[in-house]
């Protein structure tokens, strides 16, 4: 197990390991177990939630997901504001421009979404 | 205490994220696994700014919570679509397109 | 506190990425002001306008070699090369993005929420369609020109962003086929955001390992670095997942037939010339420049990832039965064939950008020619309906055909020459195995073409055979460059070629 293809070697017996712990573990499992299918045993399960198919979760009031998209917008803008605003008396103006163009180009966003009618509740 | 925990730590959440990826049906879920992944690495980056006595991995967390967040937003935006359309969020629902 | 220096900005080298990203914020401010009549004519200019000035930008930028914004952005000749191969690749997929006379109000809706055939859906076909989709590619397209300068690993990953956001927006927005189109944006969302959380946690794991994310610093990390190699490649292996995943390699690739398949065709288009190249050119970007003295560990790796994705690819492609998902997995066996060419490392720069260009044009053309193909459903892309079509619409049939040979490579077109140049490089780079694997599979690739040749010309016609439409100025515009170029790339390749020669190696400083 050594040299340089001996590294590869060794990659492939834990590979070939891995493959035959899994058959075995299944045929094992396959094997041993009682076998008595029913209608209720083939559906999926998830814990914490009933299986997706939409109506379990389509009660959140639609107009809640803008807030989502706002506060993403914002929290974006907070996380580079707040460094930035310990330190930017130390860089002089070219700092505050550059901060500038970075809330105007959200601001830009913002913009859009208020043409479009997005903020107006409905 | 060890930075070396939190690396096992970050190790053990991008795992959990990534079997949830490749298990969960809702595209939600699946969608706050990949979530779950990429705080894992942000865990990572900071816990490395640590050790190596440097703040660019700090730094580098807030550019990926950015961008994370800007995926949120696309990413909602899509599976509302897709639930509008089917009024189902299920990944296994969504199989028009196969071979 | 006053210890915080800015870093130096050279604003000359950034010009071509913030003329476009300029571009796409003013197409926004258009989008929201504009009157709705007006908007079509003032984004299309708006975009094309962008675009060929960030290619000015790019042309009077040649000869610049620098590093920026503190190691953000490597400016070199390989990267501007690729820039405006996304560029010009871009603006001709803009034709079929533009084109509004096969389908009333063009291919995209603006709200694709509505159900189909609801109210709401019902009105918005009467309206012109959505305009959002011009600085929507924009932000794609200025992504993917950051994504080939990028100097660290975390611009990079912010670029795979910018342009990987944008592109599943754009999937999800068909006017026809609305249901298929949304499953292909979902599905290429979900894959694409796990890809890029492993590409992250591989950047973490290099940043622990080298104490840096800049390319530069990885590679003289390799060497002086006391972590564990572990961290290297644990890192290095997660990085190109991530990678790979956008390259569409085996086995990272089940995502392209689904996603080519349901997104508008011309999005397709754009992801199959300007994704590639942007992908390929962050590939190349990596492995030269932040690995190279370490390919004697990751060579072998992706040596076989290659093979994988030359052979299954090739194989797959003959088993499809829709023109759309052939040339998916086509893209998938071309991804093989250009990651021979990431394996050959130096040796093989200038040839992979030669084929990025080759192989963009000709998928640029084939996939302009797919959406001509109509009925009353839309677009007609089971193979059985194309039957007998090179009876009625010989011009249509003659000119696929071509393509199609240029795909199989056959001498004189651009397929042919490209093929050539890339393998003889490889073959130089001492990597004879990918070089005979790569011919033998493109043997293989070339099946499923010359099926479709067959089809289109001495198959009889199905019963109902659908129409050849006749498009506006555009879409005739992106065939003509798309046949033109793979014709003259396969005749006169050495211009192309003598540009790729002297846009150097990657710079690794």
């Amino acid at each position: 197990m050594d040299g340089y293809l001996g590294s590869y070697a060794t990659l492939g017996v834990l590979l070939v390991v891995a493959g035959a712990f899994f058959v075995v573990a299944y045929t094992a499992n396959r094997v041993l177990r009682t076998n008595a299918p029913s209608a209720a045993k083939s559906t999926s399960y998830e814990c914490g939630l009933d299986p997706a198919e939409g109506s379990d979760w389509a009660q959140a009031q639609i107009r809640y997901y803008v807030y989502a998209f706002l506060y993403a917008l914002f929290a974006v803008e907070s996380v580079f504001l707040f460094p930035w605003a310990v330190v930017f008396d130390g860089l002089g103006m070219v700092s505050v421009a550059e901060m500038g163009v970075f809330v105007a180009v959200l601001a830009l966003g913002l913009l859009y979404a208020w043409r479009k009618g997005v903020l107006t509740w409905t | 205490m060890t930075p070396d925990y939190y690396l096992i730590l970050a190790a053990v959440l991008f795992t959990i994220g990534a079997v949830g990826v490749l298990v969960r049906r809702n595209a939600i879920v699946v969608f706050m696994c990949v979530e779950l992944m990429l705080n894992a690495a942000n865990l990572t980056l900071v816990t490395f700014a640590r050790i190596n006595g440097s703040l660019d991995g700090q730094i580098m967390a807030f550019f990926v919570m950015v961008v994370a967040a800007a995926e949120v937003v696309i990413g909602l935006a899509i599976i509302m679509s897709i639930f509008r359309s089917r009024r189902s969020a299920s990944v296994d629902d969504a199989n028009l397109l196969k071979y | 506190m006053n210890d915080i220096q800015l870093p130096a900005i050279d604003y000359a080298a950034l010009l071509p990425m913030l003329i476009v990203f300029g571009a796409a914020c003013v197409g926004i401010l258009v989008e929201a002001f504009a009157p709705r009549g007006w908007r079509f004519v003032i984004q299309v200019s708006l975009t094309i306008g962008g675009l060929v000035a960030g290619l000015v930008a790019i042309i009077v930028n040649r000869d610049l070699e620098i590093t920026t914004i503190g190691g953000a952005v490597t400016v070199d000749g390989p990267g501007l090369f690729l820039q405006g191969a996304i560029i010009i690749l871009g603006i001709v997929s803009l034709g079929l993005i533009a084109e509004r006379r096969l389908e009333r109000g063009g291919p995209f809706v603006a709200e694709a929420a509505h159900a189909a055939n609801s109210d709401g859906d019902k009105r918005q076909e009467r309206e012109p369609g959505a305009t959002e989709v011009f600085p929507l590619t924009l932000f794609a397209i200025a992504g993917m020109m950051l994504f080939c300068v990028s100097g660290d690993l975390l611009t990079m990953f912010v670029a795979l962003e910018v342009f990987s956001l944008p592109l599943y927006l754009l999937c999800g927005l068909a006017r026809r086929r609305r249901l298929i189109s949304q499953e292909a944006a979902l599905k290429y969302f979900l894959l694409g955001a796990f890809a890029s959380a492993f590409f992250l946690y591989g950047v973490a794991l290099l940043y622990g390992y080298a104490g840096t994310v800049s390319l530069t610093g990885i590679r003289e990390g390799v060497l002086q670095s006391e972590q564990s190699g572990i961290l290297l490649a644990a890192g290095l292996a997660l990085l190109a997942i991530g990678l790979l995943f956008k390259a569409a390699a085996v086995p990272f690739h089940v995502w392209t037939p689904d996603v080519y398949q349901g997104a508008p065709t011309p999005v397709t288009a754009l992801m199959a010339a300007c994704t590639k190249a942007a992908a390929f050119g962050g590939l190349l970007r990596v492995f030269n420049v932040a690995f190279e003295t370490t390919a004697w560990d990751w060579q072998p790796v992706l040596a076989t990832v290659a093979i994988l994705t030359m052979v299954v690819g090739s194989i797959l492609a003959v088993a499809q039965t829709d023109i759309k998902r052939l040339l998916a997995y086509s893209s998938v066996a071309n991804a093989g064939y250009l990651l021979v060419g990431v394996v050959s490392l130096n040796g093989a720069v200038g040839s992979s950008l030669f084929y990025l260009i080759a192989y963009g044009f000709s998928v640029l053309g084939a996939f302009a020619m797919v959406t001509l193909v109509r009925d009353s459903e839309g677009e007609a892309t089971h193979l059985s309906r194309w039957a007998g079509l090179g009876k009625g619409s010989p011009l249509f049939s003659a000119l696929f055909t071509f393509l199609m040979l240029g795909f199989a490579g056959i001498p004189l077109t651009s397929g042919f020459t490209s093929k050539f140049a890339l393998f003889s490089s490889a073959w130089d780079s001492d990597q004879s195995v990918l070089v005979i694997v790569g011919v033998l599979s493109s043997v293989v690739l070339a099946f499923p073409y010359l099926k479709v040749v067959v089809l289109l010309w001495l198959n009889p016609p199905g019963e109902e055979t659908p129409t050849v439409s006749v498009p506006s100025m555009l879409t005739r515009a992106v065939i003509f460059a798309g046949v033109a170029v793979t014709f003259v790339l396969g005749v006169a390749p050495s211009f192309l070629l003598d540009i790729v020669a002297d846009a150097g190696p990657f710079l690794a400083k």
